[in-house]
């Protein structure tokens, strides 16, 4: 007689024994006297059609008869035979092939969204198998993340080193006060589980990069790009073309924006529409230009809009359309898109086959900051020092006026980067001059500006007016 | 109604804690009279999946065996699973059903930010179709 041991659950069946003793040559007999014995345990073991449930392991002392002969492994009667399901699961519900249907509370939640034809039900199913990989949780991230969170959109990765800085709040709707000094990734996926927690996040604390953007962009269908420089932007239309995955892209220019669908179906791609990156430094970043603060809403609703669309596969995308928003005039424009058959990455012929070095490729290391030489800067404690001294010597802010009306050091002269060429009669070429802007840039081209012109000791402050404010006097507002 | 007492459940949350990015899983051990059932030990088990961990688990059915002849040394009874959703929240997943067995209770914590959060506990059905809460308490000390 062999001896089957009974799991708890099914104890009720066999009269709370927790194990039975079974005559049968084999295991499959043994399981059926047990079934004749017990009836009642028959379903929880064996489905409609007469075979063990998927979920059902049988093992004889500790070998699971898989691997021996399954059913007709052969009993001597002193064994013991152990029913042990398997057990596995996750929380990627969303990635399996969904047999998925909506739950009560979701059809409530979703039910502006079911009573449209365009929707329904089979749209918002398939709204929440999506999977959507955003780039960066910032000013185009932050209303993607909302809607997209509030559409039921089922799967969200969010890629983003950067934290909350307050400068931030202007435009990042999805981060509150409360938030300055938190991870973005973080704060952005608890304000989208409030919204609707029955979207699963993923977030990758990291800056996208060459070697790990295919791998975090992998399991996605849409790529969203809400990127703030030119590297991160080649490189996410690079990795969507290779991956064939559409890039919903937008950009965004103190009170103008940009936004287009890339890499959908035989449409262009960012490289098309732009072959080469624009010389480093020559257009700014929100940072260095400022932005409007609703202007990222703007486009960032569009980005959200073009991604719900593709997913319902309704309606006519952005493909092969430029689209041109411009704030101050409240104006739309559209500008035709072809995909270019020369083009290195989507083209006939393609040249670029893997992701290359996006820094290198738009001549920029280490931000936007041309490297300067040593003993050409000099740090805002040592200007402190000479200003205390009372040194002979020009400190030239080269910020534009408005600027200059937010934060300036005392006893600094101003001249704007772009009237420099034309005043330069106004400084000594014998004079040592110390140049400073916001972060070092723009005092970086007017030291190389000045030096070409005969100026023999110049200085650029490392991290200008920002720096001083950090090390020097905090009183020194910072924008 | 699954009842877990203060030792397991400290030992359930730390280990989702620790292993947090990544689900972690286990085995709940007590008895049952009736519809209520005790849970007195829990034991950690190792996540054997060979897909993404944060997203996925699986028990080595040895493993499991191994659990079940332990509570049956202890004169104790195999009755749960558990297991953790990191940074989302505790449902029952089509995974988990699709994986599950309508034999024990499977509870799922939640942790979020590397700490718990919250946590359910759901029965599945035989067909794996659809599983039911189940009330759930814990003591915290």
């Amino acid at each position: 007689m062999a001896k089957i041991l009974i799991p708890t659950a099914l104890r009720q069946f066999t009269e709370l024994q927790d194990s039975v003793d079974i005559a049968g040559a084999t295991v499959g007999e043994a399981l059926s006297q047990l079934t004749a014995k017990y009836p009642n345990i028959k379903k929880n073991l064996f489905n409609d059609a007469g075979k063990l449930r998927s979920f059902v392991n049988v093992y004889v002392n500790d070998e699971d008869i898989r691997y021996l002969d399954r059913e007709q492994t052969e009993l001597q009667g002193d064994e013991t035979v152990s029913i042990v399901p398997s057990i596995a699961g996750g929380a990627s519900g969303i990635a399996e092939p969904a047999t998925a249907a909506l739950t009560n509370e979701e059809i409530a939640r979703y039910s502006r969204h079911l009573i449209l034809p365009e929707v329904g039900m089979d749209g918002q199913l398939k709204l929440k198998q999506a999977k959507v990989a955003m780039i960066g949780a910032g000013g185009l991230g932050a209303p993607l993340g909302l809607y997209l969170a509030a559409a039921g959109i089922g799967r969200i990765g969010i890629v983003d080193f950067d934290v909350v800085d307050a400068s931030n709040l202007q435009r990042q709707v999805i981060h509150g006060t409360n938030d300055i000094g938190r991870r973005k990734i973080d704060s952005a996926a608890d304000r989208m589980r409030q919204i609707n927690p029955n979207v699963v996040i993923d977030k990758y604390d990291t800056g996208l990069t060459s070697q790990n953007a295919l791998e975090i962009l992998r399991p996605y269908d849409i790529v969203v790009d809400g990127t703030d420089n030119f590297p991160t932007r080649y490189l996410v239309n690079d990795a969507c073309v290779l991956l064939n995955k559409p890039n919903v892209y937008g950009s965004i220019f103190r009170f103008e924006g940009q936004a287009t669908v890339f890499a959908y179906e035989d449409g262009p791609c960012y490289r098309c529409l732009y072959p080469e990156p624009p010389p480093p430094g020559l257009i700014p970043s929100c940072a260095e230009g400022g932005v409007l603060g609703i202007l990222p809403g703007m486009i960032g609703v569009i980005q959200a809009t073009e991604t719900v669309k593709l997913i319902l596969g309704v309606g006519q995308t952005l493909k092969n359309r430029l689209l041109l928003y411009d704030a101050l005039n409240m104006q739309f424009r559209e500008l035709k898109l072809r995909r270019d058959r020369e083009c290195p990455v989507c083209g006939d012929h393609p040249t670029v086959t893997k992701l290359i070095d996006y820094q290198q490729f738009c001549g920029v290391y280490e931000g936007t900051n041309p490297a300067p030489n040593a003993g050409e800067v000099i740090d805002p404690i040592e200007v402190k020092a000479k200003l205390d001294r009372g040194d002979s010597f020009t400190l030239l802010d080269v910020r534009e006026p408005h600027e200059y009306q937010i934060a300036k050091i005392p006893g600094s002269l101003l001249i704007p980067l772009g009237e420099l060429p034309k005043r330069l009669n106004e400084l000594n070429p014998a004079a040592e001059v110390v140049t400073q802007c916001k972060s070092g840039a723009r005092s970086q081209k007017a030291l190389e500006l000045l030096k070409q012109n005969g100026f023999g000791n110049v200085r650029n402050m490392t991290g200008g007016i920002t720096a001083w404010s950090d090390k020097v006097d905090p009183s020194v507002p910072k924008y | 109604m699954i009842v877990i007492e203060t030792k397991p459940w400290q030992a359930m949350v730390l280990h989702a804690e620790r292993v947090y990015p990544n689900e972690c899983c286990g085995a709940m051990l007590g008895h049952q009279q009736g519809e209520r059932k005790t849970v007195t030990e829990a034991i950690p088990l190792e996540n054997s999946s060979e897909r993404e961990q944060r997203e996925h688990y699986e028990i080595k059915p040895e493993d499991l065996l191994a659990a079940d002849r332990a509570a049956r040394e202890r004169g104790l009874d195999l009755i749960g699973i558990f297991h953790s959703h990191p940074d989302c929240d505790a449902y029952f997943s089509d995974t988990d059903l699709k994986n599950s067995c309508p034999w024990y209770s499977f509870v799922v914590l939640s942790v979020k930010n590397g700490k718990f959060d919250h946590g359910n506990s759901f029965i599945p059905d035989p067909d794996q179709t659809r599983a039911d809460r189940e009330d759930i308490s814990w003591q915290k000390s």
